[in-house]
């Protein structure tokens, strides 16, 4: 294997929610524990799990945005939490973020080409007189006119502005892109659009995503591979076609019933979660999950299950995996689309990326 | 068929800052019988909410005007007044929104704010309206429900949030639930069980309910019946297991790709380029034109009339059928 651009060992964070007079801390969440994994460069390793399950949190940690609590993250073989400011500010560089929300990411009193200029300035990355044709570059890369660099912010449609804040984040020539619930908050069509966006410059830029969102059917489409989160720790991961075809974990098996899915002729969805997640305030003993499995044993109250191999390349952390039985065949999907409908559609292919 | 509502040619309008009238709901029709689920979907701004606002009466008739008609149960809602609107709306009436926490009010158990609604519409005493109130956090299958009555809001969480809104939805025994996004907000563990709650009430109550969503998968899940809005129009009406078949707007196939499938992963999504129009310079012609591959002259400057393909399927396309156009 390939030396990973990013390497992150039992990382952790507890934050402290109270604090007693004197600021002895009285009660702690525990939103990423004990979590440990690699990104290739050039790679996609989403991270999925629902509200509250750290994947946010996982993310900061990763650029150091807030210090963890436990663990190291090493970025093309550094170790950023061992880096001083001025050479933390230099290895950012290399990895950029893009947020849920666009227009809160951008400055409404700049206009593109301030806010694409910038970056080049802070890391000197071109010449002065090259700027204004490195803008135009960039705008074109993520499908904009150079033409509307004078506009401002809020006279682009949503879509266009998580394009500008992708430009944005490229201007620096970065090898790993942080994309927290990236394409969340857009339409379909224009999600679609994104979506696009991210794989064409992924193979021609060779830049690797830590891609987060709750959305399973994006990140099957986007990631190849995927780590399912649960209250802080990863429970499952593996290759996505794997992943999906084969979950082990009862949570990841659970997550991909309750997806709903375009087919109302479709395969019901067969195994349902009762209750909600649990508080991260008071973990439950052993296996966090143990509170809402419908396999649970005596052992899953007593030992935390730790990641283990359950075929090359596709770790679970569960006691009981292999008495599960996987999924038969790809689990729920859709039936086929009739060849009339897949011409159709075929009608809207992509005509410039 | 009876039908539970009835709406004509329904139009809304709003004044802009320089008194120019913008068109959002462009005359919207159609029907819900007693106990179907009719989805509404689009994308944000095709005004699938207005729609709904407008049929409950809760637009500010100083901003918006609306017109055409929405017969609720054999009443022309558009004629009654504001206090006979009120006691319908909550009663026979409900709503359920994306945001459960801002539609509840913070300061007041949920079991006092159900118990309120109840009384409001019913004459019981505090006693059997406290009763009422308990058998419908029951059916909407909150656990302990003797407790969570004097719980205040923010101790439930989301999903918890959203069943006493239906519970609150439903204490009155509505003929007609209008839910706008109801689980947009929620974790997808919490939404499969919010979608299986609404479905059981529909067989139970026979309630007619109206969906707003964007979510095709939501509908797919859900409805027996859906709407296709794009830019205040309904573009598209079918069953839902013919629309999903073979779909006859273009804007309906373009969503239908732009979905990642679970069943198998290409390489590219299909995009409609572009973005929606703007209300106020909408594009001569078909509104979705400049989008549309199909596209040409006659969709450019004449506006397609709604017909109907085949019995109950009706599009707003100038090209339909469109199975011709790959053949």
């Amino acid at each position: 294997m390939t030396t990973p651009i990013l390497a992150v060992e039992s990382l952790s964070k507890h934050f402290v929610v109270r604090r007693s007079l004197f600021g002895k801390p009285l009660a702690q969440v525990a939103a990423v524990n004990d979590v440990s994994f690699e990104i290739a460069p050039g790679e996609t390793l989403a991270f999925v799990g629902e509200s509250g399950c750290g994947k946010s949190t996982l993310g900061r940690l990763v650029l150091r945005l807030i210090e963890p609590s436990a663990g190291t993250v090493r970025f093309d073989g550094a170790d950023i939490g061992a880096l001083d400011a001025a050479s933390l500010r230099l290895a950012r560089r290399h990895m950029q973020m893009i947020f849920q929300d666009p227009y809160a990411a951008l400055n409404p009193r700049m206009t593109v080409r301030e806010i694409l200029s910038e970056p080049l300035m802070l890391h000197g990355i071109v010449e002065r007189e090259n700027q204004p044709a490195r803008v135009a570059e960039l705008m074109r890369l993520v499908g904009l006119k150079p033409e509307q660099a004078a506009r401002y912010p809020h006279e682009f449609s949503g879509g266009q502005r998580q394009r500008i804040v992708i430009a944005r984040a490229l201007a620096v020539e970065p090898k790993l892109i942080v994309c927290d619930e990236a394409v969340s908050a857009l339409d379909v069509s224009i999600r679609a659009q994104i979506l696009n966006l991210l794989s064409d410059l992924q193979e021609r830029l060779g830049v690797a995503y830590l891609f987060i969102s709750h959305d399973l059917a994006v990140v099957k489409h986007i990631a190849q591979r995927v780590a399912v989160m649960y209250l802080g720790s990863i429970v499952e991961v593996g290759e996505a076609e794997t992943l999906f075809a084969s979950p082990r974990h009862p949570y990841t098996q659970a997550l991909l019933s309750a997806i709903p899915i375009a087919d109302p002729g479709g395969a019901a969805n067969s195994f349902k979660l009762e209750g909600d997640v649990p508080s991260a305030l008071s973990l439950p003993p052993g296996c966090a999950f143990h509170t809402r499995c419908p396999h649970v044993a005596p052992v899953c109250v007593e030992q935390r299950p730790v990641l283990s191999a359950a075929a090359e390349g596709h770790s679970v952390a569960c006691h009981r995996w292999h008495e599960i039985a996987a999924p038969d065949g790809a689990g729920r999907a859709e039936t086929e689309l009739s060849p009339t409908l897949e011409r159709l559609i075929a009608a809207f292919g992509p005509r410039a990326a | 068929m009876s039908s539970v509502l009835e709406v004509d040619e329904l139009s809304v309008s709003f004044a802009g800052e320089d008194g120019r009238m913008t068109t959002v709901v462009d005359k919207v029709s159609f029907k819900i019988g007693t106990g179907r689920t009719l989805g509404i979907v689009g994308e944000s701004g095709c005004g699938k909410s207005v729609t709904s606002l407008a049929i409950m009466g809760l637009l500010d008739p100083a901003s918006a005007s609306v017109s055409g008609t929405v017969t609720f149960e054999g009443i022309d809602l558009r004629r009654e007044s504001e206090s006979r609107l009120r006691d319908l709306r909550g009663d026979r009436m409900a709503m359920i929104f994306q945001e459960p926490m801002t539609s509840l009010n913070p300061s007041h158990t949920v079991g006092a704010q159900i118990v309120e609604a109840i009384q409001r519409h019913r004459a019981l005493s505090r006693k059997d309206a406290e009763a009422r109130a308990l058998e419908a956090l029951r059916q909407v299958s909150i656990p302990s429900p003797e407790t969570r009555f004097h719980d205040y809001p923010h101790r439930l969480s989301g999903g918890m949030r959203q069943r006493v809104m239906i519970a609150m939805a439903l204490s009155c025994d509505p003929k007609l639930v209008i839910a706008d996004e109801p689980t947009t907000a929620l974790d997808v563990t919490i939404q499969a069980q919010i979608l299986d709650l609404l479905r059981r009430l529909r067989d139970d109550t026979g309630a007619a309910i109206m969906l707003i969503t964007h979510d095709l998968g939501v509908v797919a899940e859900v409805c027996e019946d859906v709407l296709v809005m794009y830019a205040g129009e309904v573009v598209e009406r079918a069953s839902v297991g013919t629309l999903f078949r073979a779909p006859q707007h273009p804007y309906t196939v373009g969503l239908m790709g732009a979905i990642p499938r679970m069943a198998e992963r290409k390489p590219r999504l299909a995009t409609i380029e572009g973005s929606v129009p703007n209300m106020r310079a909408l594009p001569a012609g078909c509104r979705f034109s400049p989008r549309c591959p199909f596209a040409d002259a006659q969709c450019r400057t004449m506006p397609p009339p709604i017909r109907e393909v085949e019995a109950g399927h009706t599009t707003r396309c100038w090209k339909a059928p469109l199975e011709s156009l790959v053949a």
